[in-house]
């Protein structure tokens, strides 16, 4: 297509753009799902409104958050972590036993709490919280970045972060009363009437999409992940790439278990397990957010901003179903099938145009 | 004895393993005494039949290199859908129902893993989800359960002393497809494709069969280790099962497999399967929470994983210490020799 655009002498449109750069199967592919997507919301009663709109985007910020934590995991060529939803319960068990201590409460216990005592209170915790997460992710980068395989480690660490929180609360429910420091971002709207937590999604999002797209630290992610022999001989090992990665991704998750708790002002381990929600368990959520938005699996290619996309996705496929009356079962198999169909989409266009490794 | 010493500096995984093995079982021994009574005996074979398969099944994978994530959800898949057909189709038509769609699943995994040429880990995350639906929807999002109690109790009938027909089952499932990988030739293909994938499809071994094999056979342990525990608890459920993945895992590795593929064998994986099973039987006299069992799991699975990295790290910097060394040595040879021709003519 570049002789066309060669030869009359204008730069390509778009048409023409998306025909050279994409196959003819992917093309195909992503039109019958869009054909899917758009059918669903014109034929579906009350998706088209504003109130849905925010239910969605409310929806999708939970796991969206923790999905664009590990996308700079997978970005940098180390696959997944399979312990985020591990790392989330043990950061909610921890900041829920610290905003129930007796310690905790900064001001008199009886009488009605001032907001600079819920505020600290909530500081202490989440300041503890993020503590935690950082070394669970410190660990786990460290032995990534030391060449052990990326999956093998984090299902280590997934039973082990999972046995503390578990063996931290003795697998009972913690809860503390409201009013409490950390309903202002569960449940509290400072904008009109979005969520804080909608609110904390974009910026998260617009955030980590400048940071990977204009510092240092981004580029180097993108370098590391796409040729790790490039990335070492100019000087950028993985050893300490795998530890930021993977730090990021925890603090992401904690951000999340702390968000969540202030939700339900309560806290167990299995919260994010698929024992309890409905839609299947949150570490393979928040993976298939991250492969049906369209990040290469391989590293080093992809964005956060398609991570942000990808949940929004899901979510309002999620939304879609449940308000046509299917069942968990349904839903979850969709969301399995569009993770394969992005696989295979993925692996068909990068067929031929990579080394096998 | 210098057989033995021989055998031990030829098989360090394997010594190593049995070594472990030894010592956690005498350890409980030790210090419970119930532990080592006949119906412990017993009671450990029947974790054995489930756990074995699905580190065999695991074994497998990592000796070709790749490791599967779906085997929790083909597990619980075969699970619900032999539970739930037995009252209708009868046990016997529905066991082979089951274990020929956890087959088949495995087997469409392998061609797909081949012909994409993607990693299995890549792919395997996508069908977990896609398998739990499956179950989910076969399930009618229930927990599905048997009527008729019979077929439970046939299959934890004790024979034998310390066995029952499930642990006999696949104890012969062991044998079997130890011979397989030990002596023809698509067992070898296995190891040669984990070990060596570049030079293995280079010397002409086409990468679609030994995965094909690798994870049919996977996705028959698992569907096999799912319909035990459905008939032998009577009842299945969609979203369980998962924790098999991380047991299995680490009694794979504590059998010798390395994650870079190739190595390790069924021998091992037995033996790291007992390991974890007198760890798990160990820990339950006691009255430790399953909460502690996993987390006792993740730590020996980190350790043997540390253990393994750290190890692999010191070689690889030793080969290239001994690499700059010969370096050197070459040049200080060269030196000498252009030192030497330089002297008569100086």
């Amino acid at each position: 297509m570049t002789d066309v655009s060669a030869s009359t002498g204008n730069t390509p449109n778009l048409v023409q753009r998306i025909r050279r750069d994409y196959s003819p199967l992917v093309i195909g592919m992503v039109g019958l799902f869009l054909l899917v997507f758009v059918a669903g919301a014109a034929f579906t009663d009350d998706f088209l409104t504003w109130f849905n709109v925010k239910t969605i985007i409310r929806d999708a910020a939970l796991v969206g958050i923790m999905a664009i934590g590990l996308t700079f995991v997978t970005l940098s060529g180390n696959f997944f972590l399979l312990s985020m939803k591990e790392i989330a319960a043990l950061s909610i068990i921890c900041f829920a036993t610290l905003m129930s201590a007796d310690w905790n409460q900064w001001g008199p216990v009886d009488a009605d709490p001032t907001t600079w005592s819920l505020f600290m209170t909530f500081l202490v915790a989440f300041v503890a919280t993020m503590i935690i997460a950082t070394i669970a992710g410190a660990l786990q980068g460290a032995l990534i970045g030391l060449g052990g395989n990326p999956i093998v480690v984090t299902l280590g660490a997934a039973g082990l972060f999972f046995g503390i929180g578990s063996w931290w609360s003795d697998n009972l429910v913690i809860s503390y009363r409201r009013p409490h420091g950390a309903e202002w971002l569960g449940t509290g709207s400072f904008i009109g009437d979005i969520p804080n937590i909608t609110v904390a999604f974009v910026i998260i999002a617009v955030v980590a999409e400048l940071v990977l797209r204009y510092t240092t630290f981004g580029r180097q992610v993108y370098l590391v992940g796409a040729n790790r022999a490039a990335g070492r001989a100019t000087g950028h090992e993985n050893f300490g790439m795998a530890i930021k990665c993977c730090i990021i991704a925890s603090v992401c998750a904690a951000f999340v278990a702390v968000a969540f708790s202030g939700q339900v002002s309560s806290a167990h381990v299995n919260y994010f397990s698929s024992e309890f929600g409905s839609s299947g368990d949150m570490t393979i959520m928040v993976i298939a957010i991250v492969m049906v938005g369209g990040n290469s699996i391989m590293g080093g290619y992809g964005s956060t901003l398609r991570t942000s996309l990808g949940a929004i996705f899901i979510s309002s496929i999620d939304n879609m179903m449940v308000l046509n009356g299917f069942n968990s079962g349904a839903r979850v198999l969709a969301v399995g099938l569009m993770i394969v169909f992005s696989i295979i989409v993925f692996a068909l266009v990068r067929r031929g145009s990579r080394a096998v490794e | 004895m210098e057989r033995l010493k021989n055998w031990v500096t030829e098989n360090p995984d394997l010594s190593f393993a049995i070594l472990l093995s030894v010592s956690v079982y005498t350890f409980f021994a030790i210090t419970e005494p119930l532990f080592f009574t006949h119906r412990t005996g017993f009671a450990i074979m029947e974790r054995f039949a489930v756990l074995g398969l699905v580190g065999l099944a695991l074994t497998l994978c990592i000796i070709a290199g790749e490791i599967d994530l779906s085997i929790g959800s083909n597990a619980a898949l075969a699970a619900v859908v032999t539970v739930r057909f037995t009252d209708d189709w009868g046990a016997i038509n529905s066991l082979l129902f089951a274990l020929a769609i956890s087959t088949s699943i495995g087997a469409i995994q392998g061609y797909f893993i081949a012909y994409l040429r993607i990693r299995a880990i890549v792919l395997t995350v996508g069908t977990l989800m896609l398998l739990r639906g499956v179950a989910l929807f076969a399930a009618e999002e229930k927990t599905v359960m048997l009527t008729d109690f019979r077929i439970p109790d046939f299959i934890s009938t004790k024979m034998l002393g310390y066995f029952s027909p499930a642990s006999l089952l696949v104890i012969i499932m062991f044998v079997v497809v130890g011979l397989f990988m030990a002596f023809t030739r698509y067992g070898r293909e296995i190891y040669a494709i984990g070990g060596a994938r570049k030079e293995a499809l280079a010397s002409g071994i086409s990468l679609q069969r030994p995965m094909i094999i690798v994870f049919a056979i996977s996705g028959f342990c698992a569907g096999l280790g799912g319909v035990i525990i459905g008939l032998r608890s009577g009842t299945a459920q969609a979203l369980g099962l998962q924790y098999l993945l991380l047991a299995g895992t680490v009694a794979a590795f504590i059998g010798g497999v390395s994650i870079l593929g190739g190595k390790g064998g069924v021998v091992g994986a037995a033996i790291g399967t007992l390991t974890v099973n007198f760890l798990n039987t160990g820990l339950v006299f006691n009255v430790t929470p399953s909460f502690m069992v996993q987390l006792y799991l993740g730590i020996l699975l980190l350790v043997v994983i540390m253990f393994q990295t750290g190890s692999r790290v010191f070689e690889e910097r030793q080969r290239r210490g001994q690499l700059l060394d010969d370096v050197d040595r070459r040049r200080s040879i060269l030196s000498d020799k252009i030192a030497g021709l330089r002297r008569p003519s100086g």
